[in-house]
């Protein structure tokens, strides 16, 4: 901002100060006794109004610096969670709050050529486009609320990112999921879901650094399997593929009701159990998918150790797989398998896309709440400042109805179109931050 | 190309006559009218007195904590009730008395007049400010019936997350009382970005001016992050959002970042309003210009600057990296140069000065020691090395106290010796004013100069037990405290008295040489009732003491050419 001092249209131009002459008036009445002149109280507001937006700024950071840091940190939570939002949603909010500051822009406009009836269609609009975005983020909210995709130890949906069911740990799943019944005729849950909840949800060794192989064996049944792989060693005997059991014998091992009887615990994806004859197998939280550093996939796992042991599926396990040639385990290792068909993704590198379909599928990783407090935090921060922003453009609006705006006083007008623009420049940052992750 | 000059030559100022409009404290009466005024001046004293009110219920708890330390073990609370005597100590006094002490109250009621303007640039948000800081501090007090505040003002996580103690009453409080800060410091910047008179440039800007300015970036733009901090400190106390909870996935440490990225600055916004009364008071009590003008004015926004750089220095045990704590360190020396330059030329204003040692001169020589004590104690502190063994000890303890009430306190007295003529209109009680000046530098000293020692032996800060080893400095210390609180008291109530008893003061009863000099004593409702004259600032020499304590300017001055050129080269000086 200029630092010119005030007075510069002064017309008493011989006084040093001005605080004799308060006896003078002003054109409009709305020019405050204290002002020289109209000029001068427009750019003290001016002034004024571009340090709060400062001020706004620096009051959001905080905001950024936490979703920047526990994404460095934690760059699985961001790349899971975001699937649960909707870009749809996003995408049309972002359309109607920038459409919004068009008008209010406009609004300004209208005020310095003295258009009342265009300052009174202008700052209508951007209250409607304001209502508009607020009701979206009900429609988003509601949703999530009603999923329990919340922050904190709220968070306890009931389907995955991808859309597939997750028990969850508090099993705050409606209906029947607090106990399952597995049918094998059909490979399909007959009931309910599992009651007990593994509540630790970082056994079993899933490391974020692993160099494990992520592939799936169908089982008999139908059922897919997902098993990880050291490939650095020896294929070793807790090996999903080293034990005795079949998927049948495994029929009377499960522990899916708290007496341990009725089944086996079963997991698959969603989206392929579904077509596995409808069932709806439900996803166990307990193990969560790691990120393998060096890219080479995704690991996601369930079930705890005892209960891995009563699922255990009959392999046969071959000669170690060279650790230099992860290609040739997958290009080898189906054909050992009792269980039949070839296992998938052969020497296929996932792309993002599939990567990002393959974690949406499992259960979240650990602390995946975080991303729900920052998202509620900074969505609702942003969403209170709307609420605000439609409250001054109701002021203006009543004031425009009165005809108080002229080219000679408009600054509350200007003012809150900036204070608009703020609103909308930090939701155009929101957008991407938010929903675009990739 | 006519310039101020002119008015130099007919208008040698103001003399000491009646003055034909009511002063701003009687021109309307009545309750309502305090209340609901916008007039900067009575929305100033307002927060004036409740920041007096503030200072002794701080120093009430300050007197508790350290009666209690008289003796290790139980002297005469427990332990849950030391811990919130400490915390509110702190609390009330960090964020109602120190941080809006000079530039909200005093600065409130002075710099528009030292701009020579009616009123600040917005009049209705000034009084929302004070309305903002009386909510806050209510809310922070009423924490006290709700079960106290045992966190320590620093409320840090994961503790202030657990804790029974009142929390959120107390956080909605700072989080209040910090818009109230930011919109105060909002309204300073604009009012001197845009109500200087012509003629005035930034060079010809009083020291405490440009001090308030610096103050005002850092509350406008940390501010904000306390805000927002403890607005999430909020929300994680009642509906867990777990940023912040280490259970939930959230960094504890984060919030102390959080914290300090703010609080820092405002230790800055603290310090830095008191430097900026110091300039003023040392140059009219010596009757000197200052020492190297710009070299002050520059280093208070440097400082400012700065301030955003080092919080980490707060945080060399909390688990930061190598790399951040040889960075922060660093950092934090360069501090030291631009306070160094102020006292360099505080101490050369001084040299060959006329001193003359009034209240606050004295006051002010207080703070030269006192402040060069609390500064280089605070290097001892940035070297990481040294800061592991003295962190968390009376050592910091007595730096911050030598920093925040050595300095900041005792130039906040001395500023409101300075200014109370002008804007009560009645003198103090100049000998009970003497004695406390030197009740408080002695007592001051008595509390903490053991605490260096103590700190230094490893007695830790905030605990309620000690070993006997310590009792001696313990007992110095108490004894000191209860010297300081006595002549704090007393200042408060003969000041206030002074309404009643004290003589009528006249315009200019130090001979200072800023605008709010040549203002009617008390101000007139818009301050001015004709526009002042603009003479060079900080020059004595026509400043005549025609009487005690009473100044009139006998001779016109006229500006220096270089003063005119500079005028115009920034645009001011052409009508």
């Amino acid at each position: 901002m200029t630092d010119h001092p005030h007075a510069p249209h002064e017309p008493h131009g011989d006084d040093l100060g001005h605080g004799a002459d308060h006896g003078h008036g002003h054109g409009s009445p709305f020019i405050a006794h204290h002002y020289d002149d109209a000029q001068h109280q427009f750019d003290s507001g001016k002034l004024g109004i571009w340090l709060f937006l400062a001020q706004e700024v620096l009051f959001f950071s905080a905001l950024f610096v936490a979703y920047i840091l526990y994404r460095y940190h934690h760059p699985e939570i961001y790349s899971y969670a975001h699937q649960y939002l909707d870009v749809k949603y996003g995408a049309i909010n972002t359309a109607v709050l920038i459409f919004s500051s068009l008008t209010a822009a406009w609004a300004v406009r209208c005020a310095q050529l003295n258009q009342k009836r265009g300052l009174i269609l202008c700052l209508a609009t951007t209250i409607v486009c304001a209502c508009a975005f607020l009701g979206i983020k009900y429609i988003e909210y509601s949703h999530k609320i009603h999923e329990h995709i919340l922050f904190g130890r709220y968070f306890d949906p009931c389907v995955s990112a991808g859309g597939g069911e997750l028990l969850t740990r508090n099993n705050n799943c409606a209906g029947t999921k607090s106990t399952v019944v597995w049918d094998f005729g059909t490979g399909t849950p007959t009931a309910g879901c599992f009651t007990e909840i593994d509540q630790d949800p970082r056994r079993d060794g899933v490391q974020a650094d692993c160099t494990v192989k992520e592939y799936e064996v169908s089982g008999p049944e139908g059922k897919t399997e997902t098993f990880k792989r050291d490939i650095t060693g020896q294929c070793p005997e807790e090996s999903p593929f080293g034990g005795e059991a079949t998927s049948s014998a495994a029929a009377g091992g499960g522990k899916l009701e708290p007496g341990g009887k009725g089944g086996e615990s079963v997991q698959a994806k969603g989206g392929e159990a579904a077509a596995h004859g409808g069932g709806k197998p439900c996803w166990r939280p307990a193990f969560q998918p790691a990120v393998c550093k060096k890219g080479v996939g995704i690991l996601v796992e369930y079930g705890d150790n005892v209960e891995r042991e009563h699922t255990r599926i009959k392999a046969e396990c071959k000669a170690a797989p060279k650790p230099s040639d992860a290609g040739d385990l997958f290009a080898d290792k189906p054909q050992n398998l009792e269980l039949g068909k070839a296992a998938i993704h052969p020497r296929h590198q996932l792309t993002v896309h599939e990567q990002h379909e393959l974690e949406a599928a499992g259960p979240p990783p650990e602390h995946i709440n975080m991303f729900f407090t920052i998202y509620f935090a900074m969505t609702g921060l942003h969403g209170i400042h709307v609420i605000f922003g439609i409250g001054v453009f109701l002021w203006l609006l009543i004031r425009a109805i009165k005809g108080q705006f002229t080219p000679d006083y408009f600054g509350p007008v200007d003012y809150a179109a900036l204070y608009w623009h703020i609103v909308d420049l930090i939701w155009i940052f929101l957008f991407p931050l938010l929903y675009l992750i990739h | 190309m006519s310039t101020p000059q002119a008015h130099a030559h007919i208008d040698p100022g103001y003399p000491d006559g009646p003055v034909n409009e009511p002063d701003f404290l009687s021109v309307e009466k009545g309750l309502k009218s305090w209340l609901l005024t916008l007039d900067h001046k009575r929305i100033g004293m307002m927060y004036l007195f409740g920041i007096l009110v503030a200072l002794i219920v701080g120093g009430a708890f300050a007197l508790l904590v350290r009666t209690e330390l008289w003796a290790p073990g139980k002297t005469i609370v427990g332990q849950d009730t030391y811990n919130q005597f400490f915390t509110l100590h702190g609390a009330v006094m960090v964020f109602l008395v120190i941080i809006p002490g000079i530039p909200a109250a005093l600065g409130n009621i002075i710099l528009p007049i030292q701009l020579g303007a009616p009123d600040v640039a917005f009049p209705r948000l000034n009084l929302s400010s004070f309305y903002l800081w009386m909510a806050g501090a209510l809310l922070l007090v009423g924490a006290i019936p709700f079960g106290g505040l045992d966190t320590g003002w620093t409320l840090y996580t994961p503790y202030s997350l657990e804790t029974k103690t009142p929390v959120l009453i107390a956080v909605s409080g700072v989080f209040l009382l910090g818009f109230s800060s930011i919109f105060t410091g909002l309204n300073m910047l604009v009012t001197i970005h845009k109500f200087r008179p012509q003629g005035m440039g930034w060079f010809q800007l009083p020291l405490n001016v440009w001090a308030i300015y610096a103050t005002a970036i850092m509350q406008v733009l940390a501010t904000p992050v306390l805000g927002i901090t403890v607005l999430l400190l909020a929300v994680e106390r009642f509906a867990h959002i777990g940023i912040f909870d280490p259970t939930l996935g959230g960094d504890p440490v984060l919030f102390q970042h959080f914290f300090w990225f703010y609080s820092h600055p405002a230790v800055y916004i603290m310090i830095i309003p008191a430097m900026g009364v110091i300039s003023e008071m040392i140059s009219t009590f010596s009757r000197k210009p200052i020492f190297g003008y710009r070299f002050v004015a520059y280093s208070s926004v440097s400082l400012a600057l700065l301030s955003f750089l080092v919080w980490g220095h707060h945080m060399f045990v909390s688990g930061q990296s190598r790399l951040a704590n040889m960075v922060f360190s660093a950092l934090t020396f360069t501090v030291g140069i631009p306070s160094a330059i102020k006292v360099f030329n505080w101490v050369s204003t001084l040299y060959k000065g006329d001193i003359r040692l009034k209240v606050p001169m004295l006051y002010s020589l207080s703070f030269l020691l006192l402040f060069t004590i609390g500064g280089l104690t605070g290097l001892f502190l940035g070297i990481l090395a040294v800061d592991v063994h003295l962190h968390d000890t009376y050592f910091v303890v007595a730096h911050f106290h030598y920093v925040m009430m050595g300095s900041t306190l005792v130039a906040f007295l001395g500023a409101l010796h300075y200014w109370w003529p002008k804007f009560t209109g009645r003198m103090f009680s100049e000998s009970v004013g003497r004695a406390c000046a030197i009740g408080v530098f002695f007592g001051f000293n008595l509390t903490f100069l053991p605490q260096f020692v103590m700190g230094a032996r490893g007695m830790p800060r905030r605990y309620w037990d000690y070993d006997p080893q310590y009792q001696i400095y313990h007992q110095l210390s108490t004894i000191g405290a209860f010297v300081l609180g006595v002549s704090i008291f007393v200042t408060v109530v003969s000041l206030i008295a002074s309404f009643w008893t004290g003589k009528k003061a006249p315009r200019n009863p130090w001979g200072g040489s800023s605008l709010e000099w040549q203002a009617p004593t008390p101000p007139t409702l818009y301050n001015f009732e004709k526009p002042p004259v603009l003479h060079e600032l900080y020059n004595y020499d026509d400043l005549v003491e025609v009487e005690e304590d009473r100044w009139e300017r006998r001779a016109p001055t006229e500006l220096e050419s270089h003063e005119v050129d500079e005028a115009e080269g920034h645009g001011h000086g052409s009508h």
